[in-house]
């Protein structure tokens, strides 16, 4: 188990390294530089030049790259081309911000997605189930930024004005203290997910529902309650954690369209106006984040289903 | 526009309008604004105007937190004096500092800091008094010292500031301060634009110890707080030299890159104004009598741009084709839903030497395939270099090129990304877009039509042209000046690189539970950002 871990962990270094590698290409890629990013319209010859002496931007591809990588391992994000603050200052309300959101939006989204798979798969091909199936795949059809919308007309402008439409924050303030502002951003990304994840769990509900050990259960003359939760589910949950992992994962980095719609102040909206600026050293931290996100997500995925199926679990010892 | 949008718009001057009036008389300054009106469709009102001071509101009171969402921004923001770049930067620029001089709302010069500005030696040197009494935030009354720093550091050639280039014809070595109060500044050649290059917003007047991190101007707010990207927070200045300004007791200035989120924050009242209302979200914005939408006529401009010392626009035939190719009317109603008024290929409308004797020129699709012809390019074909650099303006490269169709013109609508438009081959595109605000004709000239102008695109060098501007700026006599000036736009009108569709307006939207803001031709949101005479009505 711990090798596995430790294998797993090894593997996921590699990836950030060749993400990192990949990441500050496609950033060189991109016309234009740090310099006239930021100076933009006033990006005249002489103030290009004086900017670009400023930050750095002569030296050369490799040396910009190995300085980035040297501060990485020795605990320094760099700073920020555009506002010359430390990286990690830059990021540590965001990152609060935006982990609180998606803490939020999956400690809502999972139970009440399981709970609707389960619901609905003991309810198979009634209306009420067809009527939830086809509400879920609207939902999992439409964008992100249109649930958000509408949301915003039927909750904050036209219809009702009971929370705010536009997350603002002063610059000290953190989300938990003024859960207002988490409602609506949360609401959409919920709403995204859980489509996903119930229609996985109701899928494979219906799957262990049918087959021989719950018939079992009941001819035990087990209560179906204890059938459900104790039989049904734990088997039924596997590819669901799969699903609920990948979900995750994408909120991590599609939560940036749902911090556009509402304003709300994470890495999203920085992470956007990093590119904008070509500001490398805020794009890499960034883009490293969301990927060892991906990376601890699917291994914490993996040793759950090893924790809840008996049979690999044996094996992994 | 509708009768029913004027009187709307003008219910809250109901109380201004007596009380101003009022005011205005007994300062002997009374403005028609029929112009503004005009262009509403309605009878003539007079309105008074004053100066940058606030409207005497009966129903105002002092005190609140103003909160002002305003339209981009970015990690990439600032709070130093002399680098603004964008909105929310400007928009912090008009709180914190002020230059020497400036335009009012009715885009007439007006004096700020400088009691005078006084030329001698046919506008070689200038003799620049400042007003008395009047003091930093911190305290320190402005001197002459804080002139001569400021404009230094505004053209340190190591670090040159936005407004290096609009000064650059500054001899700082051979100026020198002749008292406390007073400095003498030689220029390296005549020039009676002088004043007003001096009172661009970029050019303000900053205290010798001046530290960007710690910001201290003479602005109506005093610094509080920055966050980039985010937000910035200012009190009120107490010892401000206006009279009766400030009226909040805080200004917060949100940014909103979006326009979406920016328009739901007006609605939702998390703030009291915002800048830039999408011409396609007046009517739902005005739908609700909670809020109000202030149009401004401005001199705004996003011109074509042809670079004259380049195939095909080489050829001054072609550069008239183009114009002619172009249905200012559709384009202002498809580009800006309507907001703008039809533009003849100039631009600085109120400037007093503005040539309005040149007739409009307007779509003739016949005269420009026969130019073409001659010119030898009968099936002219070009790319169009675009981005989304300003509101509307892909859009009007998309609809440049359908008209041209009807003269057999193929225009290659090609649409960059902002960072690819201004990298290695911005000011030098063949044919582009840019966009500006109003300025004085001289000062505009300055910034873009000479051989030395930071943002000469069309690399414009005409002889003739350059002449007549080297004369007028040496010219005091007022009727002589002018008439130098129009002779310039004529050469400007018949052979130059601009394609001039429109002159925009600034449309922006406030809560009625603030008054106070009113239209300003000078073509910054918000009343020039005049956060400091609207309050909180009662």
């Amino acid at each position: 188990m711990t090798r596995l871990i430790l294998r797993r962990l090894a593997l996921g270094v590699l990836t950030l390294f060749l993400i990192s590698l990949v990441v500050f290409a496609a950033v060189l890629a991109l016309p234009g530089d740090a310099a006239t990013a930021i100076l933009g319209r006033e990006a005249t010859p002489e103030r290009v030049a004086a900017l670009r002496d400023q930050l750095n931007l002569n030296d050369s591809v490799v040396t910009q790259y190995l300085d980035w990588i040297g501060g990485v391992i020795t605990g320094s994000f760099g700073e920020s081309a555009a506002t010359q603050q430390p990286v990690s200052e830059l990021l540590s309300d965001r990152v609060a911000n935006t982990g609180f959101l998606v803490l939020v939006a999956a400690l809502v989204a999972i139970p009440l997605s399981i709970g609707i798979g389960v619901w609905t798969a003991m309810r198979r091909d009634r209306p009420v189930d067809h009527a939830v199936s086809t509400s879920a795949l609207v939902l999992a059809a439409l964008p992100e930024f249109v649930i958000g919308i509408v949301l915003i007309l039927l909750f904050a402008t036209s219809v009702f004005t009971w929370f705010p439409a536009v997350s603002l924050l002063a610059p000290d303030q953190r989300a938990w203290t003024e859960p207002s502002v988490v409602v609506l951003p949360a609401a959409t990304l919920v709403l995204a997910v859980t489509p996903y994840i119930s229609r996985i769990m109701r899928g494979s509900m219906i799957e262990v529902l049918e087959s021989e050990y719950v018939t079992m259960a009941r001819l035990k003359g087990l209560p179906e309650r204890t059938v459900i939760w104790r039989h049904a589910v734990p088997n039924a949950i596997v590819p669901a954690i799969q699903v609920t992992a990948l979900q995750l994962a994408w909120m991590a980095g599609g939560v940036v369209v749902v911090e556009f719609v509402f304003s709300y102040p994470g890495i999203g909206s920085l992470f956007i106006d990093a590119v904008d600026n070509r500001d490398m050293p805020v794009v890499q931290t960034i883009t490293m984040l969301a990927a060892a996100i991906y990376v601890v997500l699917n291994l914490l995925a993996d040793l759950a289903t090893i924790a809840v199926t008996p049979r690999l679990r044996t094996e992994a010892r | 526009m509708s009768s029913d949008e004027h009187d709307r718009r003008f219910d809250d001057w109901a109380i201004t309008r007596r009380d101003a009036l009022r005011g205005a008389l007994a300062g002997g300054v009374l403005v028609t604004a029929g112009g503004v009106l005009a262009a509403c469709g309605s009878e003539d009102v007079d309105v008074p105007t004053r100066d940058f001071g606030a409207t005497s509101l009966k129903n105002v009171r002092s005190g609140g937190s103003l909160r002002v969402g305003v339209a981009g921004g970015g990690a990439d923001d600032s709070i130093d004096a002399h680098i603004p770049a964008t909105v929310p930067d400007i928009s912090r620029v008009f709180q914190l500092y002020e230059p020497l001089a400036g335009r009012d709302i009715n885009s007439d010069f007006e004096l700020v800091l400088a009691e005078s500005i006084e030329p001698e030696k046919g506008a070689e040197a200038w003799t620049i008094r400042l007003k008395p009494g009047i003091t930093f935030h911190n305290g320190k009354p402005v001197t002459a010292d804080d002139v001569l720093f400021s404009l230094r550091r505004i053209v340190d050639p190591k670090d040159p500031k936005t407004g290096a280039a609009s000064i650059s014809y500054m001899d700082l070595k051979r100026s020198r301060k002749l008292d406390n109060r007073t400095v003498r500044i030689q220029l390296k050649f005549a020039n009676v634009g002088f004043p007003d290059d001096l009172g661009q917003y970029f050019n303000s007047i900053v205290p010798t110890d001046y530290d960007p991190a710690k910001p201290v101007g003479t602005g109506p707010f005093m610094f509080d707080s920055f966050v980039p990207a985010e937000r910035s927070v200012f009190k009120k200045n107490p010892d401000y030299w206006r009279e009766d300004m400030p009226r909040a007791d805080e200004v917060v200035i949100i940014d909103f890159p979006d326009d979406t989120p920016r328009v739901n924050a007006l609605l939702s009242g998390q703030v009291d104004a915002i800048t830039n209302l999408p011409p396609g979200q007046i009517a739902q914005v005005k739908s609700n009598d909670q809020f109000k939408v202030l149009i401004s006529e401005t001199g705004g401009w996003q011109p074509f741009t042809m670079r004259v010392d380049q195939a095909p626009f080489k050829d001054a035939r072609v550069r008239q084709a183009m114009r002619l190719l172009v249905d200012r009317e559709q384009m202002i109603q498809q580009v800006l839903s309507g907001q703008g008024r039809v533009a003849n290929d100039l631009y600085s409308p109120y400037d007093p030497a503005y040539n309005s004797d040149l007739p409009q020129r307007k779509q003739d699709l016949d005269e420009a395939k026969s130019l073409l012809r001659r010119a030898g390019q009968s099936d002219l074909r070009v790319e169009l270099v675009t981005s989304p650099v300003f509101q509307g303006i892909v859009e009007a490269a998309q609809v440049l090129a359908e008209q041209a169709k009807g003269a057999g013109v193929s225009i290659n609508v090609r649409k960059v990304d902002t960072g690819t438009f201004y990298g290695d081959n911005y000011l030098s595109w063949t044919f582009a877009q840019d966009f500006w605000a109003t300025r004085s004709y001289l000062s505009q000239v300055a910034q873009g039509s000479l051989p030395d102008s930071p943002y000469n695109e069309t690399h414009w060098a005409d002889p003739e042209f350059l002449d007549l501007i080297a004369q007028a700026r040496a010219e005091l006599d007022e009727d002589k000046h002018i008439e130098l000036l129009k002779a310039a736009q004529k050469i400007e009108w018949e052979r130059g690189g601009l394609i001039i569709w429109s002159f925009s307006n600034q449309i922006d939207a406030y809560n009625t539970t603030v008054a106070g803001f009113e239209p300003a031709k000078s073509g910054f949101p918000l009343t020039n950002y005049g956060f400091g005479r609207v309050g909180f009505v009662d």
